[in-house]
């Protein structure tokens, strides 16, 4: 990977090299928390956050988008391709890179494209920023914790500096115009791996390191544990709004007043909303809490693993703090230390 | 949900429709009202007969559409009703009130003695007989539904539209949590601030949490609403969870005797 080094007083340079021909979204300051939005000033960013309350997620699959319109009194369908704005995310963590390449694994890597995915994921470059995890944090588990593509640029906090991984040639080129950058000397070198030693040891050490998770979620998937984990659950779905790599959808004509015209929309969807496995005759597949769960935690820890080669799951944290009934991976872990106790039964 | 039967009939013809009240403020009804921009439209699609808002004559005696605001207070209004039902080819209630009984239903437990309370010996023959208030769909079966205290103007249009021509969408069950994190609004219970949310059903967009203010339940309760693992997060979050129960007897005192 080519890389360069910056003094982190170029950093407002870049950005607003970058605001010159994209739209850029990074995270600011909201309420007490941080959330990804446009920025008008290179003053809003605020590099130093833990996490934002969502994920990037939401700039290329909004929550609710058209994806055509019809004419019924003329019987008429239009395709509809919403404006795609060419846009900047900028300092993104390494838990959201990875989910983006989820995302693309899942959305336009396989047989069927999602032409409304592509589109935004083409017009989108990621500027990515090191982190120091908070203690829901658990991307190492996973791997997550390195992005090793699906960015164009990777800011490196070293101190006083960034060491800039560069990986597209488009954003190098404007980084190259708006900013003095050189090459790295050996100082940089050893202050790049201190700042990975301190990243890695700053984990929450009473997030078990469990292993073999995947086969461990067929092991025990009759244990009594789900039905514990799934009566908490308030069938929200606040855990799949947050989350970086849920993807599943519904999709709904909606009438405009006329009562002729109107769209086609797709929206958000989660296997924990109770009428998500419902189908025509009222049968569903999943009426509880525990099955809900259940599936939900399979697919970030088992299912995709089995057909991708990776979690789904990119321990972000999320919806650690989004599920008010402490319902997350963390759970899940748990039980399976406990499972693998000396003592247990 | 279907489109009512008449409108695939060979003898195609504009959906006669009424609008009922009963107990409540009317402002469901005004609310449609407010739907100013597209009220030609809307009335272009239908032969309204009967708006009880803005007539003195009775109701017409037959019809295709009947959409009722406000709950079920009295004998004469179950029977109101019940006739409703005979006629209608799809029912709509519309707002709080019709839809959970709302904050009509607030006055059903202990509902002896609350008129003399009001009326001493006195009681009005226009009170009619006063039963437990409740929803219409505790009297009769109802078509569908347009929630929340007040209304949304362009929710019933959708409404109304999918009774006349049938629709794709099911109804929503999830509570309503997941809309503040698509909207990226704090969360009051980080705050140690009530908010009925966790068991209130999706749909209205969080609009009240948008405005600053915590979810008072006008939605309703969630077929799937968990009240005790609610009530296990309002103690982990340092939430009274009396005043939890106590809030929720603004909009969901009937469902809340149901379970």
């Amino acid at each position: 990977m080519l890389y360069r080094v910056m003094d982190k007083r170029e950093l407002p340079k870049l950005v607003r090299a970058f605001m010159e021909e994209y739209e850029v979204v990074a995270p600011v300051k909201r309420g007490g928390g941080y959330i990804f939005d446009v920025i008008e000033s290179p003053d809003e960013i605020e590099l130093g956050y833990t996490q934002t309350a969502s994920s990037p997620k939401k700039y290329l699959m909004p929550p609710t988008e058209t994806l055509m319109k019809f004419d019924a009194g003329m019987n008429l369908v239009e395709d509809f391709t919403e404006q795609v704005t060419p846009r900047v995310v900028f300092g993104v963590h390494t838990c959201d890179i990875n989910a983006m390449n989820r995302l693309d694994t899942a959305l336009i890597g396989g047989k069927y494209v999602d032409p409304y995915y592509q589109a935004r994921r083409e017009a989108t470059i990621v500027v990515g920023i090191s982190c120091v995890p908070n203690s829901n944090c658990f991307c190492h588990l996973w791997g997550a914790d390195e992005a090793q593509f699906g960015y164009d640029l990777f800011l490196h906090d070293i101190g006083e500096k960034y060491l800039v991984s560069m990986s597209s040639v488009e954003a190098t080129n404007i980084l190259e115009a708006a900013c003095e950058i050189s090459e790295a000397t050996d100082e940089d070198r050893i202050a790049f791996r201190q700042a990975t030693r301190a990243r890695q040891s700053a984990f929450n050490k009473d997030i078990p390191d469990v292993q073999d998770v995947a086969m461990l979620m067929d092991v025990f998937h009759s244990d009594p544990f789900w039905e514990e984990l799934g009566s908490r659950c308030l069938s929200c779905s606040a855990c799949a709004s947050v989350c970086p790599t849920c993807f599943c959808f519904d999709i709904r004509d909606v009438l405009a007043p006329d009562g002729k015209t109107g769209e086609r929309q797709r929206t958000w969807d989660a296997c924990t909303s109770p009428g998500f496995a419902a189908v025509t005759g009222g049968h569903n597949f999943r009426p509880t809490g525990r099955e809900r769960v259940r599936h939900r935690m399979y697919h970030k820890l088992n299912g995709f693993m089995v057909n991708h080669d990776r979690m789904l799951c990119v321990g972000c944290g999320r919806c650690v703090s989004a599920c008010k009934t402490g319902i997350n991976p963390i759970e899940v872990l748990q039980f399976f230390k406990r499972k693998g106790a000396d003592h247990a039964k | 949900m279907g489109a009512f039967s008449l409108i695939t009939d060979s003898e195609r013809r504009v959906p006669r429709v009424v609008v009922v009240g009963l107990a409540s403020c009317f402002g469901c009804q005004l609310q449609i009202t407010n739907a100013e921009p597209y009220l030609t439209q809307i009335l272009g699609q239908i032969d309204l007969q009967y708006w009880q808002l803005v007539t003195s004559e009775d109701m017409p005696d037959s019809y295709d559409v009947a959409i009722i605001e406000g709950a079920v207070t009295t004998r004469e209004s179950e029977e109101t009703v019940r006739a409703v039902r005979e006629k209608a080819a799809h029912v709509m209630a519309i707002g709080a009130c019709a839809v959970t009984a709302g904050v009509t239903g607030m006055a059903a437990p202990g509902l002896v003695g609350r008129a003399a309370e009001v009326y001493g010996d006195a009681t009005p023959d226009a009170s009619g007989e006063l039963i437990e208030p409740r929803p219409v769909s505790a009297v009769i079966d109802v078509d569908s539904e347009v929630r929340c205290c007040p209304i949304d103007p362009l929710d019933f249009v959708a409404a109304l539209q999918r009774a006349l021509f049938g629709s794709n969408r099911s109804p929503e069950t999830r509570t309503l949590c997941s809309d503040c994190k698509r909207n990226e609004t704090e969360c009051f219970f980080n705050a140690g601030t009530l908010c009925l949310g966790l068991v209130t059903r999706a749909g209205c967009g969080a609009r009240c949490v948008n405005l600053g203010r915590p979810c008072n339940g006008c939605a309703g309760l969630s077929p799937d609403a968990n009240l005790k693992a609610a009530r296990a997060a309002c103690e982990t979050y340092g939430v009274s969870v009396s005043d939890f129960d106590k809030a929720l007897e603004m909009f969901n005192q009937v469902n809340l005797m149901e379970t």
